[in-house]
């Protein structure tokens, strides 16, 4: 999300392929298209590039590509989001949800895609606390998108250090064993659930 | 910051103690104190108290808030209201646990204070929670930490202030790429009232 040149995330980030349609011939550049028979890429062929090629070739004056939104980013999976986005799983659709949305977004004719960000990390927010304070990490950190998950453990950890310091010393302050059984104390787990 | 830490801050809070020896003033970077008489009351930084105790030298005096029909009103009051509460004490569970850890015996029905001071704390965390939740999805842009100590607004960092930053990132970057439909619509909307 940070745009600094020497970041490695955001290198990753602009390493992702995006949908490009080319709009003039390219002679001797068949190669970026896997399907392509002859060597030269014909106009109107639709290609899967990097994202870091996409954008210097579309801020070409003509362009040489006209960039399509990625599919996690169309309508049908934008209803997914804005319905519930707790229920999607960023780690198999979009490692990089947030950031690639950000270089993606411009491409975006309606301007929805900015809003469907927010609205996602706003609904999604309460995935990283329950991950930080769920006793399996593990399975709570798999649908979390890569800075999520970077957030999430760091929270966990926060978490853990606090544990440790309520539970040393020599006197625990603790719930008594009774009280800990009982329905009504789980309250916060169970809103978190 | 560490919770350790956190606990060293709340160690420089003053106690009263009632020492069973007698010696003048001692001279801390914190200040100085004494001198120390037996069996008057004093107030000492609470480490000092800690160790004190550990070597037998003092009696803790139990601070006004650890007190039972206290701690019990103010559990109420958090349990009810809405929003946090102001406790009686900026570092209370610091000063509950070291006191509570060091000198159970000094403080009357110390067993019982100590499940009620957790109570409150459990309460005050899952409320925490809950309204960092709709904090983020009401799309509020800022939260108000009143009356949390110290411990508890440490127990939301780094999560918070992060998520509060990337959000931001992206809503100023959404709001660049949504400048233009919002100019046709301040159009659109000139060009209605030019009609009437």
């Amino acid at each position: 999300m940070d745009n600094n040149y020497l970041s490695i995330s955001d290198i990753l980030v602009t390493n992702e392929k995006v949908p490009c349609k080319f709009l003039h011939d390219l002679p001797k550049m068949g190669f970026l298209d896997p399907s392509a028979a002859e060597d030269d890429l014909k106009a109107g062929s639709n290609v899967e590039i990097p994202l870091w090629l996409s954008e210097s070739l579309y801020s070409r004056r003509p362009p040489l590509v006209s960039v399509e939104l990625p599919k996690i980013y169309k309508d049908a999976y934008r209803e997914i989001l804005n319905a519930d986005a707790c229920t999607v799983d960023m780690h198999k659709l979009g490692q990089y949800f947030y950031e690639f949305g950000c270089y993606i977004s411009k491409h975006d004719i309606k301007g929805e895609v900015g809003s469907t960000l927010i609205n996602t990390f706003r609904q999604r927010f309460r995935m990283l606390l329950s991950a930080s304070v769920s006793r399996d990490s593990l399975i709570a950190l798999q649908p979390l998108s890569a800075s999520e998950r970077q957030r999430a453990s760091a929270a966990s950890k926060t978490e853990q250090a606090l544990l440790d310091w309520l539970h040393s010393g020599d006197c625990v302050l603790t719930t008594a064993n009774m009280v800990a059984n009982h329905r009504k104390r789980k309250r916060a787990e169970m809103e978190m659930v | 910051m560490d919770p350790y830490e956190i606990e060293f801050i709340g160690e420089n809070r003053l106690v009263s103690v009632i020492p069973n020896f007698t010696y003048d003033k001692i001279y801390l970077i914190c200040g100085e104190f004494g001198p120390f008489r037996a069996g008057l009351p004093m107030n000492v930084p609470l480490w000092l108290a800690v160790m004190l105790k550990q070597k037998q030298k003092c009696r803790i005096v139990p601070p006004d808030w650890m007190d039972i029909d206290a701690l019990e009103t103010i559990k109420e009051a958090e349990k009810t209201s809405r929003f946090f509460t102001k406790m009686p004490n900026e570092h209370y569970m610091v000063e509950a646990k070291l006191i509570l850890g060091a000198a159970a015996e000094d403080i009357p029905r110390a067993g019982e204070i100590k499940t009620i001071i957790k109570d409150i704390w459990d309460i005050r965390m899952s409320k925490l929670r809950t309204s960092m939740d709709t904090l983020m999805k009401s799309g509020g842009s800022y939260g108000r930490l009143d009356h949390l100590t110290m411990m508890e607004i440490n127990s939301v960092k780094p999560l918070l202030p992060s998520a509060m930053d990337d959000l931001l990132r992206i809503q100023s970057m959404a709001k660049k790429t949504i400048q233009p439909s919002l100019n046709t619509s301040s159009f659109s909307q000139s060009g209605s009232s030019q009609n009437i």
